[in-house]
């Protein structure tokens, strides 16, 4: 079971962010970007992030950060009792959840 | 939800290579062009997947002096098995060392001997080795060539942009709709030409070793506003793509790097017999031996083959410097991903689809059948053929990528600014509209998403039957009908759930469209193999096959290919 506390803001709709808990089975160590479909695909839809990868961890279109750390979500497994916190990097606004607009190319 | 509408000369979709390099060439030619990119600018589309590999006939100026544009011409013919248009192998081979030193002059860094010649590394397929060596990959060239038309204040960017239709003006393309990601408007670009350089559609398959982003748009797109699509039966697959653990699932180990030249190793079958020889063969060759492996059960445990250099004459050191020095970044992904260090474990690898050899029908200044579109990229149909060279992509991106940015602009000079018809622009908008709607059994997209790449799994690999291919395509058919049942959330910024229903309604065209093709070509050759007409068939079928949107239905047809220069050695 992965427990992840992820950070939402909808600028829009929420005065201010805040997290929400997930409590997610696991039968194999997957990675930050591969927990974050399993979460958008089978228990919240709302949940934004961005979906790209190169599969080579070369783009960093996926990069979030876990635990305070900024990581390539796709290059990054889980421990399957992992716990942790998601939140959107710093390079850039907050589009809305884990999306950023992010300042730098 | 607002619609903006904005105007320019030339509105080119797309963010990767292809678009890039077309409106450098629009911006050069005088004429304003704003480019929409469906992601984040240098980091978008399939380029960034890309390896170090970008053909271009150096001769003296590169690894081997006999090498010429003629060569590389012959090459690619061949390759494609006399079904790529000749006229645009023409432009790419005759214009890929001058793009080349466009990019270098961009800031694209290659390789280079001492004496200043460009180091070029043999790619199976090619008389003399042609591959010239971009540091850091396709990553690398994608950032500067964004930087690059960044530097241009006529290129206008429009940074995540999901564009998703082609707006028109009776008979001709006037622009395009689409959504920016970030706020949730709707925007209406009226151009006087629009160039479609979205890339392929991989990931119409589950199986696959590009950005999943990658689902048809471009030529769904251009199949609703009428154009003639070409050959899209030809979906290459490339023979070595990780099929386990599923974390690192589709990332591209190169069976290229087996050479003695390089890693010196094997790809082999369960029992570590090797399978495929050297020289190696090209990509549809390879598959085939590969795919043959495991219907034969000599396949692994997860149904792959083994991606094998522990047993490299060279020795681990030498086969990691290799990987580090060839392919840095996803050498470091498997190992960081999942605990996978190349040079020391067989890896299970299996084929993957790669590339679409077909796509949107055009000639040699990239012009569509719709007066107005124009195609360039991996979005554009005719010149690979059955198969494509290694590299090839890459000098496509760049070489089409100016031809057709040129012509776009040159037309766009002389042609006007013709105002979209607001009926076609309404229309569309009330169809996104309705996927926001509240409904009792809303269906969510990503699982029609899902059913449509599943099927194109199971049906539509490279090797295919009549029975399977009906099958499918009853499947696509089917979640047509379910499409008006999606519902999405109501929100502005970022409606991921917007976009996959969007997604979905252009990847069921470009699904049926890809089946039907195959289901028309009845024989085999390059990537397409038919079970049912196992026999490659000069006399019927050394031809395109054309699909195109006739009152809302599919219809196939047969259309000459362009010889200029070679014919094939049996004419």
């Amino acid at each position: 079971m992965i427990k992840a506390k992820i950070y939402r803001f909808d600028p829009d709709r929420d005065k201010k962010p805040f997290y929400k808990e997930y409590e997610i089975p696991v039968e194999r160590r997957v990675t930050v970007h591969e927990l974050l479909n399993i979460i958008h695909r089978d228990y919240d839809g709302s949940l934004a992030f961005r979906t790209f990868k190169c599969y080579k961890g070369m783009c960093t279109t996926c990069i979030l950060k876990v635990n305070g750390k900024t990581v390539k979500s796709c290059a990054h497994p889980l421990d399957m009792d992992a716990e942790i916190t998601i939140e959107p990097v710093e390079n850039g606004t907050v589009v809305r959840d884990l999306v950023v607009d992010f300042k730098t190319m | 939800m607002d619609i903006q509408t904005l105007t320019t000369d030339v509105v080119v979709v797309g963010g990767g290579g292809a678009a890039c390099r077309a409106a450098i060439e629009v911006a050069e030619r005088g004429m304003s062009c704003i480019m929409v990119d469906k992601g984040r600018p240098g980091r978008s589309g399939a380029t960034p997947c890309a390896l170090w590999s970008i053909q271009a006939p150096f001769g003296p100026r590169g690894r081997d002096e006999r090498d010429s544009p003629d060569k590389f011409f012959e090459d690619m013919v061949r390759a494609g098995r006399f079904i790529g248009d000749q006229n645009i192998a023409e432009i790419v081979a005759n214009t890929a060392c001058d793009r080349i030193l466009d990019m270098e002059r961009y800031g694209v860094r290659f390789k280079k001997y001492d004496d200043g010649r460009f180091y070029q590394t043999p790619m199976p397929g090619q008389t003399y080795p042609r591959s010239c060596f971009m540091f850091e990959n396709g990553q690398h060239m994608s950032t500067i060539l964004a930087k690059e038309v960044s530097r241009h204040d006529s290129i206008k960017v429009y940074k995540d942009f999901f564009a998703f239709h082609l707006l028109k003006k009776e008979a001709r393309v006037a622009g395009i709709l689409g959504m920016d990601m970030l706020g949730g408007d709707l925007v209406a670009i009226n151009a006087r030409s629009t160039i479609l350089a979205t890339g392929g559609y991989t990931s119409l398959w589950g199986f696959s070793d590009n950005p999943p982003t990658l689902t048809g748009d471009g030529v769904g797109m251009a199949y609703r506003a009428g154009a003639e699509l070409v050959d899209l039966e030809f979906n290459q697959y490339y023979g070595t793509d990780v099929i386990w653990p599923p974390s690192v699932r589709g990332t591209v180990v190169l069976y290229e790097l087996m050479i003695q030249e390089f890693a010196d190793g094997e790809i082999t079958d369960r029992d570590g017999n090797p399978i495929i020889d050297k020289p190696l063969p090209i990509r549809d060759e390879a598959i085939k031996i590969i795919f043959n492996v495991i219907r034969e059960g000599r396949g692994t445990e997860h149904g792959g083959v083994l991606f094998d250099t522990t047993k490299s004459p060279k020795g681990e050191q030498a086969v990691r410097d290799v990987f580090n020095t060839m392919t840095p970044k996803h050498y470091h992904f498997l190992i960081d991903a999942a605990g996978i260090d190349l040079a020391k474990v067989p890896l299970e690898v299996a084929p993957a689809s790669h590339y679409q050899c077909g796509g949107v029908y055009i000639n040699e200044r990239g012009e569509s059948s719709v007066r107005g579109l124009y195609a360039c990229g991996e979005v554009e149909g005719n010149f690979q053929g059955a198969n494509r060279l290694a590299g090839s992509a890459l000098c496509d991106t760049q070489t089409m990528g100016a031809q057709v940015g040129g012509c776009a602009a040159d037309d766009a000079k002389r042609g006007d600014l013709v105002p979209f018809d607001k009926k076609d622009l309404h229309g569309t908008v009330d169809l996104v509209k309705g996927f926001m709607e509240k409904k009792k059994s809303g269906l969510r997209p990503v699982f029609l998403k899902e059913e449509i790449l599943r099927t194109m799994d199971q049906y539509v690999a490279p090797f295919r039957d009549a029975g399977g291919l009906e099958k499918g395509l009853a499947t696509i058919r089917g979640i047509r009908e379910e499409i008006g049942k999606i519902s999405v959330p109501d929100v502005g910024r970022y409606n991921l759930e917007l976009r996959e229903a969007i997604e979905t309604v252009l990847a069921v065209d470009a699904a049926e469209t890809t089946i039907g093709s195959a289901l028309f070509r009845t024989e085999s050759r390059g990537h397409h193999n038919r079970t049912d007409f196992p026999e490659i068939d000069n006399k019927k079928w050394r031809c395109h096959s054309i699909v195109a949107n006739k009152g809302g239905n599919p219809s196939y047809s047969k259309r000459d290919v362009i010889y200029t220069r070679l014919r094939p050695d049996d004419e």
